[in-house]
């Protein structure tokens, strides 16, 4: 891509929308790099010859997602109100989460993941427990499973955290507020994977919704979490950080040399090493290791840990 | 040129009395032999190609490729594809760029369509169209193709919602039908008719307006993304094939022909000066093959190698 003056970046020109440029000079473009591995990797008098563009498009393509998943620390956040039926609809872009917080109070409380069972399909049985099927032969499924309509409607038995004497109690959490049967006997033990008072969660991936425990209804939901970069298929979207422009190029380099008849194996080896050093050096750099933020770090050093 | 070579092919034939060649008889054997020195080109141009990666080869004065690449660039032309229908585009021919094509060397596309019209009236290096909305549509360093006579120009200013002034000037007349783009043009990547579908299909390879494919069919080319298909928005730049050599000339008193360049339809040589050698050996050999005079055809044909073996 061409520079751009200091009033197109700053001001796009006086088009909208005005922020299109910020930070646009730390990134290059799919397009970019396409075009420039086209010249400078590929050609008569290069290793990789008589190779198909849109080959070169794919590996740039993977070599971003690739990316996206662990090297760049582009974390995208998304806050939605959690709905009656207590899920979250994962975004159109979600390739795996980060963290998920409750805002609550102006206060960003994260949550914990449930490991345990909190949604599952059901199918419809006749009371000889034989399951139903409708003409086509289709199993019949109700809307929602037990588990999900006990969970939803705040019937499903937890662990009250909160103050008082039924803390530690098997309860209720119907909207917000807690009820409890009649007292028997003592409890031992808690388990951990739910105990704490804010709610918890369980992604169903398939489903693509994440599914929270009773007192999330209504609560504000901040989703961190990371894509693999394709911007939803806007090619020109796509963009990598300046860091990693020359991983990128390896990457593509030895994707095509590894699959490509009749290359030497050092040769395969040599763009092997190359990338995998190019992205170790890259993750370096991006990481901002400096004394001044290490000096900051080591301050708490001496701090009591209770 | 071809006034020397014709000479000089009449002389070695007269030479031994060989027998004489119609004007009509050289200019059919011109166009075959240019022909073929044409096409050989591209031949010595992969060859020297790979003697390059072999690294024997040199540069400066030594660089042969260089000296090829600069012939065949003299074919070079770049035209805006007539379109046909749906995605697709006629591939340049006597009957739309007005020459055939050799080899298509790339295909180029306007990334983003802006807007079509018909022009209301001519203004010298203006477009003016009373019932188009520039100001919404076009931004300035835009391109405006002509459509009617495939001319492009690009915008300096939007002078009003109906007015817009051209670098160039491109509506002389009416009736002008025109299509604008943004400047930017993308290169289209020419595909298999085996891979097109599974590119289609694939949303990593799928071709974008940034990355556009295209197949050829009968004398067509398809653009994808299909939605690609706007007159005015596809060019190719391609190899034409060589103009075909005429030999003209007027008749003197005596029945014989004497050279005339200035007539219409007169054609020289489009090979540089130094093929005149490789195409008077090559007359000479369709000469003798059609005077059926063995010893001419040797004589060129071991005239040929000896040429050959310098050059390699």
């Amino acid at each position: 891509m061409a520079y751009i003056s200091q009033y197109e970046y700053y001001e796009n020109g006086g088009a909208n929308p005005e922020n299109e440029n910020w930070g646009s000079y730390q990134y290059v473009t799919l397009k970019d790099i396409v075009n420039n591995f086209m010249l400078m990797y590929a050609g008569n008098h290069s290793l990789i010859n008589n190779e198909e563009r849109y080959k070169v498009l794919f590996h740039a393509k993977r070599g971003v997602q690739e990316l996206n998943y662990d090297a760049f620390k582009e974390i995208k956040a998304l806050e939605l109100n959690v709905s009656d039926l207590l899920r979250f609809v994962l975004p159109p872009d979600y390739v795996n989460w980060v963290r998920i917080s409750l805002y609550k109070d102006g206060v960003l409380r994260p949550l914990t993941e449930n490991i345990q069972a909190t949604s599952s399909d059901a199918y419809l049985q006749d009371n000889s427990y034989r399951i139903l099927f409708d003409i086509d032969g289709n199993v019949l499924k109700p809307e929602f499973s037990f588990l999900d309509t006990d969970r939803i409607a705040g019937t499903k038995k937890s662990i009250y955290l909160g103050d008082g004497a039924y803390n530690g109690k098997d309860g209720y959490n119907i909207d917000g507020a807690w009820y409890f049967d009649y007292s028997i006997g003592a409890r031992y033990g808690l388990n951990t994977e739910t105990a704490n008072s804010n709610p918890t969660f369980r992604i169903d991936k398939k489903s693509g919704v994440i599914n929270f425990s009773s007192s999330m209804a209504g609560e504000l939901c901040v989703l961190e979490y990371v894509s693999d970069g394709m911007e939803n298929g806007d090619e020109s979207s796509i963009s990598v950080n300046k860091m990693f422009e020359e991983f990128i190029y390896a990457y593509i380099r030895y994707s095509i040399l590894n699959s490509k008849l009749g290359v030497q194996e050092y040769v395969v080896n040599r763009a092997k090493k190359d990338k995998s050093s190019l992205l170790r050096n890259a993750k370096i750099r991006i990481s901002n290791i400096h004394p001044g933020r290490l000096l900051m770090n080591m301050r708490g050093q001496n701090k009591i840990i209770k | 040129m071809i006034n020397t070579v014709r000479n000089t092919v009449l002389s070695v034939l007269n030479k031994n009395n060989y027998g004489y060649l119609s004007p009509s008889d050289f200019n059919l054997f011109s166009k075959q032999a240019q022909m073929d020195i044409f096409e050989s080109y591209f031949y010595q141009y992969n060859y020297q190609i790979n003697k390059e990666n072999k690294r024997s080869s040199g540069t400066g004065y030594a660089d042969i490729t260089k000296g090829l690449e600069e012939v065949i660039d003299e074919f070079s032309k770049t035209d805006y594809l007539r379109y046909s229908n749906a995605n697709k585009f006629f591939l340049p021919s006597a009957t739309t760029t007005g020459e055939d094509y050799y080899l298509i060397n790339k295909i180029l596309a306007y990334q983003t369509f802006r807007v079509n019209g018909t022009i209301t009236s001519v203004s010298a290096n203006q477009l003016v169209d009373l019932t188009a909305t520039f100001t919404a549509t076009v931004a300035i360093g835009d391109v405006v193709v002509n459509t009617t006579t495939y001319s492009s120009a690009e915008v300096t200013a939007i002078v009003s919602d109906t007015v817009l002034s051209l670098d160039g000037d491109i509506f002389t007349s009416l009736p002008g039908d025109y299509s604008i783009f943004s400047s930017v043009q993308n290169e289209a990547e020419r595909v298999g008719h085996s891979k097109i579908t599974m590119l289609n299909s694939s949303p990593f390879t799928a071709p974008s307006e940034i990355f556009p494919v295209y197949t050829e069919e009968s004398g067509a080319a398809s653009i994808f993304p299909k939605k690609m298909k706007n007159d005015g928005q596809v060019l190719a730049q391609y190899i034409r094939y060589p103009k075909e050599p005429k030999w003209t000339y007027i008749v003197l008193a005596n029945g014989e022909p004497a050279f005339d360049a200035s007539q219409s339809d007169y054609q020289d040589f489009e090979l540089p000066l130094d093929d005149e050698v490789t195409l008077v050996t090559k007359i000479l050999q369709y000469a003798g093959i059609s005077i059926r005079e063995a010893s001419v055809s040797q004589f060129a044909n071991g005239e040929e190698q000896k040429e050959n073996q310098t050059q390699a």
